[in-house]
């Protein structure tokens, strides 16, 4: 892992941002100098308060944003270099959108998934199907198939979009914010899920939390962004202190540790 | 809703079956009307009118065809279920050339006034909401309104100074209508080719539209061009509205019902409801026609095909909603 | 501290110029306006009580000149264009909108009127005016509607010599194509942009009656006023000949280019496929008034064209 002090781009790094600055408007910059790496086969959280550029930086990530200034590498490649659609064969999106209404199944969202890989009029294959079935097996969403995804849950819902993202047979997936809206045992079974995609098939994901604790139990690797710019980056243990949230989250906060897993958990402490 | 894999010879078979019902509504609407082709004595006469009808029932078809597919194209750019082809200004802008044109030019050249009346639409509606080379969805649909509003006023404006005879000419056209008593082949063939280039080019771009339906970013990280598909997609749609509405008037209804009836029955995939539209919409149009004929042999007068969509359209529509959200509430 | 000075600001004296301005501009629009409505002309034109007549229909304007009662005219409707003295008298308008300010300052004593519309007769009867509500749909009316304008203006001898000179006119264009063959003609108004039907004149009309006059028999076969009919129709009619009346902005040239096009293209008409599709510009045909017997003999040199007798023309007139 990187951080701005460093030379960031290590030997391992498979999706790498390079000194990206981003403005959305001219004179308010998002990102400032932003250098973060990920390797592979990692479970990366993104943490940092509201408005720190978690999200612009997951857009660029996958290039839905070009910055201007900085570059974003995927397996060494900058991101430009790629054909057209074809780094979203390698890296998956699950965005923090509302959900339009369209009245998609759970079965054609998850097929919408292998767009990248269907040709130009779209026509699927008997392996896209395959493959979308059993994305909806792996994430537990398969009774959903023939049902609209307005009649889900939240829950059931964000499961069968990981499940799209699961379908694009990506290396690399990014989450903005996954269990932003779900109860306990969904957060628990989401991240769970993460974990195990990484484990057991050697994916890198990358995702936006705003739940320090969660994503303390769960990551590899924090990432803690403040005003653009990465101010930490390590295991939990080396990001999940008082002296370095307290600062970027500016309010007081406890950290102790969680004797079952032996992880770091926060504790919001009222101001002095 | 899709049980099964869309390959290629599930499409080009509902491909087929579209076609055919188009085929047999044009043959029957070439052979029915108000005196049906076998009462018909001499040869001569009878290939007369079956000249007449055959330019009615090809012109239904290709402004039906045309008109289905922008009103699809503009609800999937527009996000928007109410939109249809009209609401962006061009069908005005098109009305105004060739009211211009028919008032001080030439009448005869009129539709090609009104043709070049659509292509500036399209630059001044582009210009004006478009932000750093991007089109929004919804600084699109509000600056087309406005344009559109303007149309309307010039028009009026026009109207009001047009003598009498003229102003009833003017009415009768905004009424719109597809026979005439001076068939314009070429204009007809000019159409057609827009209109199935149209199809042929949503056909590639349906996948790109069920995604952006979904969301923009979903969209984009799924490797659609978003921003090229809407500017592809913004300029086709209106092209195709304007080269109509120059030919055969503006002819309502027919844009926005057809996406909607298809959607009821096919589900949300625009891969299914490209191809579907544009033969539905065109089987419509070539229906409502035949219908203005049968309708002259009970009355005497044939209505303009624009009154007829709207007047039986909007009823159905309404019946057709009832049905389906009461079903809809049933299942729940 | 220094009290401001009360100096006049630039924003004050722009306000108070704007506003006389304003008001210089109103007085002189009231101004204008006034004198629109005084009567035009001075005291010198000025007619003793006697006949003042308000003429509001074109074939009314027409008789009334053709009875030699055209200075007793002080005002018409904006179509009544013919004779061209016509055009010198005031305009009040026509039967949509009348201008009843500018008829009562006018002051006519009597008014002459063809309309079906009560209303309209019972709005100028309102003003104080006798009104004279004329019908003119048959050749038998047009003959009552003579004498009845002669009755009202006191000028009953030159109505009935106008009454005859018309009747011995249609009696000539009579005698002149019997005998002959009689077509099926089509008497049709051009279409218009954007709709592929057209006007025609149906059985009852006046139109069809000259016909008759001028030896043709009306294509369609139908009592009705002027119906409109869809191209199948006239396919169907299958007429001999066709004469279609472009009149004002219609005969613009490439309009009547556009026309004859149209009817290019249906060979099965007999009329098209004999080449016998004529498109006039004559406004005279359709108004029935002393230019009928004119109108009758123009059909009939159209409708019997190409026979073995030429038909000379009656006598001259500086008609068009």
């Amino acid at each position: 892992m990187a951080t701005e002090n460093r030379n960031p781009i290590a030997g391992d790094a498979y999706l790498a941002a390079e000194g990206l600055a981003f403005a959305y408007t001219p004179g308010e910059p998002v990102l400032r100098n932003l250098t973060v790496a990920v390797a592979r086969g990692r479970l990366a959280c993104v943490l940092g308060p509201n408005g720190c550029g978690k999200t612009t930086l997951l857009r660029m990530l996958v290039g839905l944003l070009v910055p201007s200034r900085g570059r974003v590498r995927l397996a060494g490649t900058p991101l430009e270099a790629y054909p057209p659609g074809s780094i979203a064969r390698r890296v998956a999106y699950v965005p923090q959108e509302t959900l339009a209404a369209v009245g998609f199944t759970a079965l054609e969202t998850v097929l919408m998934g292998r767009s990248p890989h269907t040709g130009a009029l779209g026509f699927e294959s008997s392996g896209d199907w395959h493959a979308a079935r059993e994305a909806l097996r792996r994430t537990d969403t398969e009774r959903f198939a023939q049902r609209s995804l307005e009649d889900l849950s939240g829950g059931e819902r964000q499961r069968v979009i990981i499940a799209r993202a699961l379908a694009q047979e990506p290396d690399v997936i990014l989450l903005d914010e996954p269990t932003s809206f779900l109860d306990i045992r969904h957060q628990h079974g989401i991240y769970g899920l993460l974990r195990r995609l990484v484990t057991e098939e050697g994916k890198t994901v990358v995702a936006v939390s705003h739940d320090l604790s969660l994503a303390a139990a769960y990551a590899d690797r924090l990432v803690l962004i403040d005003e653009g710019r990465v101010v930490a980056a390590g295991t939990p243990d080396e990001v999940i202190r008082p002296e370095v949230l307290s600062p970027v989250y500016e309010t007081a906060v406890e950290v102790r540790t969680d004797e079952v897993t032996g992880r770091p958990y926060v504790l919001p402490r009222p101001p002095a | 809703m899709n049980t099964r894999p869309l390959t290629p010879r599930r499409y080009l078979r509902a491909l087929a079956a579209w076609v055919l019902l188009l085929l047999a509504v044009s043959a029957a609407a070439v052979v029915l009307g108000a005196e049906n082709i076998w009462a018909w004595d001499a040869w001569d006469k009878t290939r007369d009118v079956l000249t007449l009808r055959l330019y009615s029932v090809l012109t239904a078809a290709v402004v039906g065809a045309a008109l289905a597919l922008a009103g699809l194209a503009f609800q999937a750019l527009l996000r928007n279920p109410l939109a249809e082809p009209y609401v962006l200004g061009v069908s005005g802008g098109a009305g105004l050339g060739v009211i211009l044109s028919s008032l001080y030019l030439t009448a005869v050249a009129a539709p090609v006034f009104g043709f070049v009346g659509a292509l500036v639409t399209v630059g001044v509606v582009y210009a004006v909401a478009q932000r750093r080379g991007r089109l929004e969805p919804y600084t699109l649909l509000l600056t087309g309104v406005i344009i559109n509003a303007f149309y309307g006023a010039a028009i009026m404006l026009v109207t009001a100074l047009a003598s009498p005879e003229r102003r009833g000419e003017i009415a009768y056209w905004m009424m719109g209508t597809i026979s005439t008593f001076d068939p314009k082949w070429s204009l007809v063939a000019v159409v057609g080719g827009l209109a199935l280039a149209a199809a042929v080019l949503f056909a590639f771009l349906a996948k790109g539209f069920n995604l952006v339906a979904v969301g923009e970013d979903t969209a984009g990280a799924l490797g659609v061009p978003v921003n090229r598909l809407r500017l592809v997609t913004f300029v086709t749609a209106s092209l195709v509205t304007g080269a109509s509405v120059a030919l055969a008037g503006p002819i309502g209804f027919v844009g926005l019902i057809c996406p909607h009836l298809l959607r009821m029955a096919l589900g949300p995939d625009h891969r299914r409801l490209v191809p579907a539209v544009a033969c539905f919409g065109a089987s419509l149009l070539v229906a409502a026609d035949l219908a203005t004929r049968l309708l002259e042999g009970i009355g005497g007068v044939a209505p303009p095909v624009g009154v007829l969509t709207a007047m039986a359209g909007g009823p159905f529509f309404i019946y057709l909603l009832r049905t389906r959200w009461r079903r809809k509430t049933e299942i729940r | 501290m220094q009290a401001l000075a009360a100096r006049p600001r630039i924003g004050d004296m722009k306000h108070s110029t704007l506003y006389t301005v304003l008001a210089a501009a109103m007085a002189a629009a009231l101004a204008v306006g006034c004198q629109e409505s005084a009567p035009p002309g001075g005291e010198d034109d000025f007619k003793p009580k006697g006949l003042r007549i308000l003429s509001l229909t074109p074939n009314v304007t027409e008789i009334l000149f053709s009875l030699g009662l055209g200075n007793s005219i002080v005002g018409r409707s904006t179509h009544c264009d013919f004779p061209k003295e016509a055009r010198t008298i005031p305009a009040v308008g026509d039967t949509l909108h009348l201008n009843l300010e500018r008829i009562v300052s006018l002051e006519p004593t009597v008014a002459f009127i063809i309309t079906k519309r009560a209303d309209v007769v019972r709005t100028i009867e309102g003003l104080g005016i006798r009104t004279v509500a004329l019908e003119s749909d048959t050749m038998a009316e047009l003959m009552e509607t003579i004498d009845v304008i002669g009755r009202e203006t006191g000028r009953t001898a030159p109505a009935k010599t106008l009454r005859e000179d018309i009747q011995h006119e249609l009696r000539e264009v009579r005698r002149l194509v019997e005998g002959r063959p009689r077509p099926k003609v089509l008497f049709a108004f051009p279409m218009t942009v954007g709709s592929p039907n057209m006007m025609v004149a149906g059985r009852g009309t006046f139109v069809d009656e000259l016909l008759n006059v001028a030896g043709g028999e009306n294509a369609f076969p139908e009592t009705a006023d002027w119906p409109t009919i869809t191209p199948q129709r006239a396919i169907q009619l299958a007429p001999e000949v066709v004469i279609i009346n472009a009149v004002g902005k219609d005969a613009a040239p490439d309009r009547l280019k556009a026309i004859s096009q149209a009817w290019l293209n249906w060979k099965s008409i007999p009329a098209v496929a004999n080449s016998r599709v004529y498109i006039l510009q004559d406004e005279f045909l359709t108004i029935p008034g002393p230019t009928v017997g004119l109108a009758a003999e123009r059909l009939a040199r159209i409708i019997h064209r190409g026979g073995p007798r030429g038909i000379r023309p009656l006598r001259e007139r500086n008609r068009p």
